[in-house]
């Protein structure tokens, strides 16, 4: 007995001591602050990118059955409004670092070769939803424009104000679609009508909706994505 | 008479090996950042209810919000993750499972011994090995989220999204309990004198 009281006695006024350090330090850890995470992500960032872009091939993802679509998880995000675009009146402008600029109509963007997936869109949230889309691949249309041979980065702009930026290799993939078409229909105004970025290897936030205007780019711009710009990472692969 | 006595004790005082202590150190620290910035994550859209769930309190999470508790969490998943290999590779050459980690002889005491003493090591012991799958479990159901496309193989090993994500976020609560039980179980064999060991 005499043995065993004094330790525990010790124990207790100590494991006290040690929970209130523990308790201090996740204060200290946390508080809901932002506490470095900008510096963080400016050391981490190169090294994550550089994976990312080693990690990224053009092989096709393997995709879902049309009966595992899930219509209703896909969520709605946009950062401002919503535009309503005419699909008449609508023009999609490729330009930038090309010899052949190219503003396209919707009917004769419909008439490239139809490409469509069943894929998981992943967002930055944590959620996803399989998906179909239909559209054209985005590697067609910049061959249409003929790229210099420098280009590194594809810039898209938004009816609505967002902008985004790609790697050209994700934007050569296969499966890197401008698509109009949505679990089989064309696709609503809340989801990009009447033409939107779709992609299974990156998050929804790099997959811009009502796109207008893709730039081919040797170097980024300043401004390098709506969400970029306020702190998310630049890559967004998966 | 009590030079000898202090002596012989202080001979008798628990000790770890130095890297055991590092591995321990450094795991203890990058979980606890794992942990706070995964609930960031967490709270940007609940596993549990989604947009309309519940989230945990800010106390509990680290980086602000979405961006910054992601980039806290592919941050320390490189400290995290190559800590626990180079304890792999340090406990592998070292033969340190061999002792350290439950085996046959642990299960038949839990089943048959009838000293409660050496029950209560063997349990200790087979907790203390069932968390190295569970460590290994958060990385690579981690990395199946993080790169669900290029590692689509290993995505689909956990089934659906709703599925990936519930397995990864278990694995917090899991910890969280281990710790709780592995120090109540150390704190009961040893005292403050083998806590401190494994510490300092």
């Amino acid at each position: 007995m005499s043995l065993i009281l004094p330790k525990r006695r010790l124990s207790r006024r100590q494991l006290l001591q040690w929970s209130g350090l523990a308790g201090a330090g996740l204060l200290l850890n946390s508080c809901g602050t932002e506490l470095g995470s900008a510096e963080v992500g400016k050391f981490t960032e190169p090294l994550n990118q550089a994976i990312q872009n080693l990690m990224t091939s053009q092989r096709p993802v393997p995709e879902y059955a049309v009966s595992q679509i899930e219509p209703d998880a896909l969520l709605v995000n946009t950062f401002d409004i919503t535009p309503n675009l005419d699909p008449v009146k609508f023009r999609l402008n490729i330009t930038g670092e090309v010899n052949q600029p190219l503003q396209l109509s919707l009917a004769e963007i419909q008439k490239m070769p139809l490409t469509s997936m069943v894929i998981n869109h992943v967002c930055v949230e944590g959620w996803a939803a399989i998906v179909q889309w239909g559209g054209v691949r985005l590697r067609d249309l910049i061959a249409l424009a003929q790229p210099k041979s420098r280009i590194k980065y594809v810039y898209f702009k938004s009816a609505d104000g967002y902008y985004e930026s790609w790697d050209l290799k994700s934007s050569l993939h296969p499966q890197t679609l401008l698509a109009y078409q949505k679990n089989g229909q064309p696709i609503p105004v809340d989801n990009g009508a009447p033409l939107r970025l779709a992609s299974p290897i990156k998050l929804g936030y790099k997959q811009s909706k009502w796109v207008t205007e893709v730039l081919l780019l040797n170097e980024l711009l300043p401004k390098q994505g709506y969400w970029e710009d306020r702190g998310y990472e630049w890559f967004g692969g998966l | 008479m009590s030079k000898i006595a202090t002596s012989k004790r202080r001979s008798r005082l628990p000790s770890q090996a130095l890297l055991a202590k590092t591995f321990h150190w450094i795991n203890i620290v990058s979980l606890l950042l794992m942990s706070t910035s995964g609930l960031q994550i967490y709270n940007a859209n609940p596993v549990f209810g989604g947009r309309g769930g519940w989230n945990f309190p800010e106390l509990f999470t680290l980086g602000g919000w979405l961006a910054g508790g992601r980039n806290w969490h592919f941050a320390v998943m490189w400290i995290y993750a190559l800590n626990l290999l180079v304890y792999g590779i340090y406990i592998l050459i070292t033969r340190r499972w061999k002792n350290r980690f439950a085996n046959a002889s642990d299960i038949k005491a839990l089943k048959a011994s009838a000293n409660a003493k050496r029950k209560t090591f063997a349990g200790h012991k087979l907790i203390y090995t069932a968390i190295i799958p569970i460590l290994i479990l958060a990385i690579a159901s981690g990395l199946a989220m993080y790169k669900p496309a290029q590692l689509y193989w290993l995505a689909s090993l956990f089934g659906t999204w709703q599925t990936l994500r519930t397995i990864h976020f278990v694995t917090i609560p899991i910890v969280v309990l281990f710790t709780f039980i592995h120090s109540l179980l150390a704190l009961r064999f040893g005292g403050m004198r083998l806590i401190k060991s494994m510490f300092f």
